[in-house]
């Protein structure tokens, strides 16, 4: 139940699918809040978007699981923040 | 004494080398013209050492320990870590003596570089490599940097370690001839709701700058700032390092191409004369 906790249980299970051990990954070993677990055994990229799970991870978790970038990005779409600061580039624009 | 005959930069994107074809004629032709360029330079200039900076991505390291900076002492590198990368996977001769010298020169100069001698490079580095010496016959030492993982390093050091850099490459002794290479960014977002978004005004306010010769006056961005050109937009660490290599000479732009089916913003700069 913390914030290594869910990285270390994707990162996990994205190395054991990357090398062809995906049968040696037990997400039930892994110290997950309920929320989290739900989110990885149901693969809720959302989800675990909105637990705060790394973006680098993410993506290489979203490869695995064979969602395309375009469906990746909806699927995102509702934890969209609009920011209200502006970068100096574009403020001289 | 060695020499550091050329310093440059190069966005680097997985799909560069996996969907090269996914980029239009025009985009391709722009992108790989100025890597082609850099490719002649390389030849043209004898560069016997390429140094490449780029950036982790969770291939080396993980969160039980995650060094700012890790340089690759090994005799030998792998890479690339991805099999799907479209680019074979090999081992590439590195240079231990120079890579050690240059280590031991950054400790001198107060920076506590971590060390690897068997780096996994992914695509970071091997898809900016593999455009540079397709043949993998020039040495490589691969330099990764954190560019993702709060902290962060402030943009103002990663100057510092550009001016370092090049006191540890001019002081190493011998006749290499080295090529130092920032690689990573530009603008994009990973792991994202904006993922596929490209911010092409920032990409060309940091080229222009880099053009200008105006890279220290944007050292005070912090990561907020930064970030919102997106969370891969960190990587320019890698461009500001070597922009302080070459200091004060300004960069030349190549290539400037925002390409979406690669999801980011792709440049291509030569700080040399």
């Amino acid at each position: 139940m913390t914030w290594y906790e869910m990285h270390r249980c994707v990162y996990d299970f994205v190395r054991c699918q990357e090398q062809g051990r995906g049968d040696v990954f037990d997400a039930a070993s892994y110290d997950l809040s309920e929320a989290e677990r739900t989110a990885v055994d149901t693969g809720d990229i959302g989800a675990l978007y909105d637990l705060g799970l790394h973006g680098v991870l993410l993506n290489r978790y979203c490869r695995q699981l064979g969602i395309s970038l375009d469906d990746y990005k909806r699927r995102l779409q509702p934890y969209a923040v609009h920011q209200e600061r502006r970068g100096r580039w574009q403020r001289s624009s | 004494m060695a020499a550091l005959v050329l310093t440059a930069c190069a966005s680097h994107a997985p799909m560069m080398a996996s969907a090269r074809a996914a980029a239009t004629p025009e985009q391709r032709d722009a992108f790989f013209g100025a890597m082609e360029h850099l490719r002649s330079r390389v030849a043209d200039l004898g560069v016997t050492t390429i140094v490449i900076l780029a950036n982790e991505h969770f291939t080396n390291f993980f969160l039980e320990s995650f060094p700012q900076l890790c340089i690759g002492l090994g005799e030998r590198n792998h890479g690339p870590a991805e099999g799907w990368l479209g680019i074979e996977q090999t081992m590439i001769d590195g240079n231990p003596s120079l890579g050690d010298h240059i280590a031991r020169s950054l400790l001198q100069q107060g920076f506590d570089p971590a060390f690897s001698h068997c780096l996994d490079m992914d695509h970071g580095i091997m898809t900016v490599y593999q455009e540079l010496d397709p043949q993998h016959r020039t040495r490589l030492i691969p330099i990764v940097q954190n560019c993702a993982v709060p902290p962060l390093v402030p943009l103002a050091r990663s100057w510092d370690l550009g001016l370092g850099l090049r006191r540890a490459i001019e002081s190493a002794p011998g006749d290499e001839r080295v090529a130092l290479i920032g690689a990573g960014g530009l603008s994009h977002w990973i792991g994202h709701p904006r993922v596929g978004d490209i911010d092409e005004a920032f990409d060309r306010w940091f080229l222009d700058t880099l053009a200008s010769g105006r890279t220290e006056s944007i050292l005070d961005m912090d990561d907020d700032e930064i970030e919102l050109a997106g969370n891969g937009a960190h990587e320019i660490r890698s461009w500001v390092a070597v922009a302080a290599a070459a200091w004060p000479r300004p960069a030349t732009v190549l290539a400037y191409e925002p390409v979406y089916p690669w999801i980011t913003g792709m440049g291509v700069v030569d700080f040399s004369r």
